[in-house]
């Protein structure tokens, strides 16, 4: 192969190549670093797993007044109807909650001991982000799947532990340990254990599985009285549209602003990283052209040699190979150089990550690599194609 | 392969004409292996188009060509690519080197792909043929009588059943035409091959059984 590669590599212009290596590292680096920094963020995004992307969560606004005059801070079915009507909303599901007297109570022996009255709060399971398994009451059992508001812990590791010198908890710990939790009401009690399966930064409530409340409820509820639901949680299909905002504006709703805003950024940052991709895309493709462009300027210049070569018995695969062999070679060494490039950019970007989140868990590379694979071999597919494909227009152009 | 056919062939440039006088155009030829045939031929009577057919290099022409029975339009690229490497060996009169390698590169490069003839004797065909010290010059810079001869060697570089030299001596003296004779036969000779060779005036000294004129 050695001669063949003697005469083949004849006429190669070292400087379509170089342009076309530098042009397609930019933009296969590019693709890669998009890929990338999108799953990265989604890291950062996602620190509440258990509340899945673009919900909000909708409640009426309580004026100073409507205390006094008993105007409605639930919503009737009327209102849940109109809302679910609107274009923007994907599903919708309201939050119900108990209707008896929860008392919790936390105990580790010789450290924190302390009891709370709370409440229940639940919604539909397929809002909720745990897996099945974790999330699941089975009636006549006395485990609790619990999800606790961030902020409670928080409260107390930097208030009420730090004041006390009581050692801080993790999320890890707490999960660990038991809720003892007392119910009460229609004249009957139960007690039970709460299994803490994580810790919301979503949500402000404590929430149960709806399985459990409908039973609870059932069970406990002081009187019949038909609760109405004073939030509702909603997925929409595009958290910036505008008519949300008019419409929650219209109608005295209120959102958590944060939220929406997060969603916003989410939104906003995932179009960002799609033009960019895009752009990386088409440097890609322009680039891959400029080598299929160079590579046939250069089976035309050794066309003679080609044809000599099929003519005393080289295979058009074999003349083939040597082409397609620098071709695939150099998208492999750009592929390698381009991921390069995005480990290097990415520890830098990461380390501004982490000055906000120090705890903060990144994905690997491992779905980039794969991404920056599939491309070398689609190229390359194509590549091989069409250098053989040219070959064969040498012999056949005496037909 | 044993035998090639020729029936009714016609190149497609000819079509017009109609007084095409050939023993080979629009005739019925037999070329059988072992054989030794001489085409001669006046210039413009389409003795490249003929080799260029057998080598399934050009299509253009009409009647059938058949080797062993068959008809070799409708053969593919690999038969092809195997035909070239393994059953005809063709001297092509514009002899097809490749100027950018040497002398020795250029009977290797197809040495290498068949794997055929040891280096011991490709050594003694350079010094046959007295071309040696040329081994390692560029064919570029060769006269055409000197290329002549490196592409006799690159074409004995492979098994063949049919040697097909295509004006092999029109620039060789009378003592390196017979040398080429005496080493193409023995080569043939040695593989059991027919020889077919080509010319438009001087013509190697052989003993051919059939003379045709083009």
């Amino acid at each position: 192969m050695n001669l063949v590669w003697k005469l083949l590599r004849q006429h190669i212009s070292i400087p379509q190549f170089v342009g076309f290596f530098f042009a397609n590292l930019v933009g296969v680096a590019i693709i890669l670093l998009g890929v990338q920094f999108y799953n990265d963020y989604k890291a950062l995004d996602s620190e509440d797993s258990f509340m899945k992307a673009d919900y909000l969560i909708i409640n009426k606004k309580i004026g100073a007044l409507s205390g006094l005059t008993g105007a409605q801070s639930t919503f009737s079915q009327t209102d849940i109807d109109n809302l679910a009507a609107e274009d923007f909303v994907e599903r919708m599901g309201a939050f119900t909650p108990s209707s008896f007297n929860v008392r919790a109570r936390f105990n580790v022996e010789g450290f924190v001991s302390f009891s709370t009255e709370m409440f229940f709060e639940s919604v539909p399971d397929d809002f909720v982000d745990v897996e099945s398994d974790a999330w699941h009451y089975r009636e006549g059992s006395s485990d609790i799947p619990i999800i606790l508001p961030k902020n409670y812990l928080d409260l107390y590791n930097f208030g009420y532990a730090q004041g006390k010198g009581l050692p801080k908890l993790s999320e890890g710990i707490l999960g660990a340990m038991k809720l003892q939790i007392q119910i009460e009401g229609n004249g009957g009690h139960g007690d039970f254990d709460g299994r803490i399966v994580g810790f919301s930064s979503r949500l402000n409530t404590i929430l149960v599985p709806e399985q459990f409340m409908q039973w609870a409820n059932q069970q406990y509820a002081n009187g019949d009285e038909a609760k109405e639901p004073t939030r509702l949680i909603v997925e929409v299909n595009n958290p910036t549209d505008e008519r949300i905002t008019s419409y929650l504006q219209a109608h005295d709703y209120e959102t958590d602003e944060d939220k929406l805003d997060a969603s916003k950024t989410t939104y906003i940052l995932r179009i960002i990283v799609s033009i960019v991709m895009a752009v990386g895309i088409v440097i890609s493709i322009l680039s891959i052209y400029i080598l299929m462009l160079s590579v046939f300027l250069l089976v035309q210049k050794n066309s003679t040699k080609l044809e000599n070569l099929l003519l005393i018995g080289y295979s058009p695969t074999k003349v083939s190979f040597p082409y397609q062999a620098l071709t695939v070679g150099l998208n492999a060494l750009v592929l390698l150089l381009a991921v390069a490039v995005m480990l290097v950019v990415r520890s830098i970007y990461l380390e501004m990550f982490q000055n906000f989140f120090p705890d903060l868990e990144v994905p690997g590379i491992l779905p980039t690599l794969c991404v920056g694979v599939l491309l070398l071999v689609m190229v390359s597919i194509f590549n091989i194609i069409a250098v053989y494909g040219k070959v064969m227009s040498i012999w056949k152009r005496k037909d | 392969m044993n035998k090639i056919q020729l029936i009714d062939t016609l190149p497609n440039v000819f079509l017009s004409r109609s007084d095409i006088m050939s023993d080979i155009w629009q005739q019925k030829v037999t070329f059988e292996k072992g054989g030794l045939y001489l085409v001669e031929a006046n210039s413009g009577t389409g003795k490249s188009s003929l080799c260029s057919y057998i080598f399934g290099y050009r299509h253009d022409y009409q009647g059938q060509i058949l080797f062993d029975g068959e008809d070799i339009s409708q053969y593919a690229v690999g038969k092809w690519t195997e035909i070239r490497k393994r059953h005809i060996a063709l001297l092509w009169q514009e002899l097809r080197l490749f100027p950018e390698l040497t002398a020795w590169e250029n009977v290797q490069i197809k040495n290498k792909l068949t794997g055929f003839q040891k280096k011991k004797q490709i050594e003694e065909w350079f010094e046959m043929l007295g071309i040696t010290d040329k081994q390692d010059a560029k064919v570029g810079r060769m006269s055409f009588g000197q290329q002549q001869r490196v592409a006799l060697i690159r074409a004995l570089c492979q098994p063949f059943d049919f040697l097909f030299v295509d004006e092999p001596i029109s620039h060789l003296d009378d003592t390196n035409s017979e040398i080429m004779g005496r080493i193409m036969t023995a080569e043939a000779k040695r593989q059991g091959a027919g020889i077919i060779a080509t010319s438009i005036g001087k013509h190697m000294e052989l003993p051919y059984e059939q003379v045709f004129k083009l």
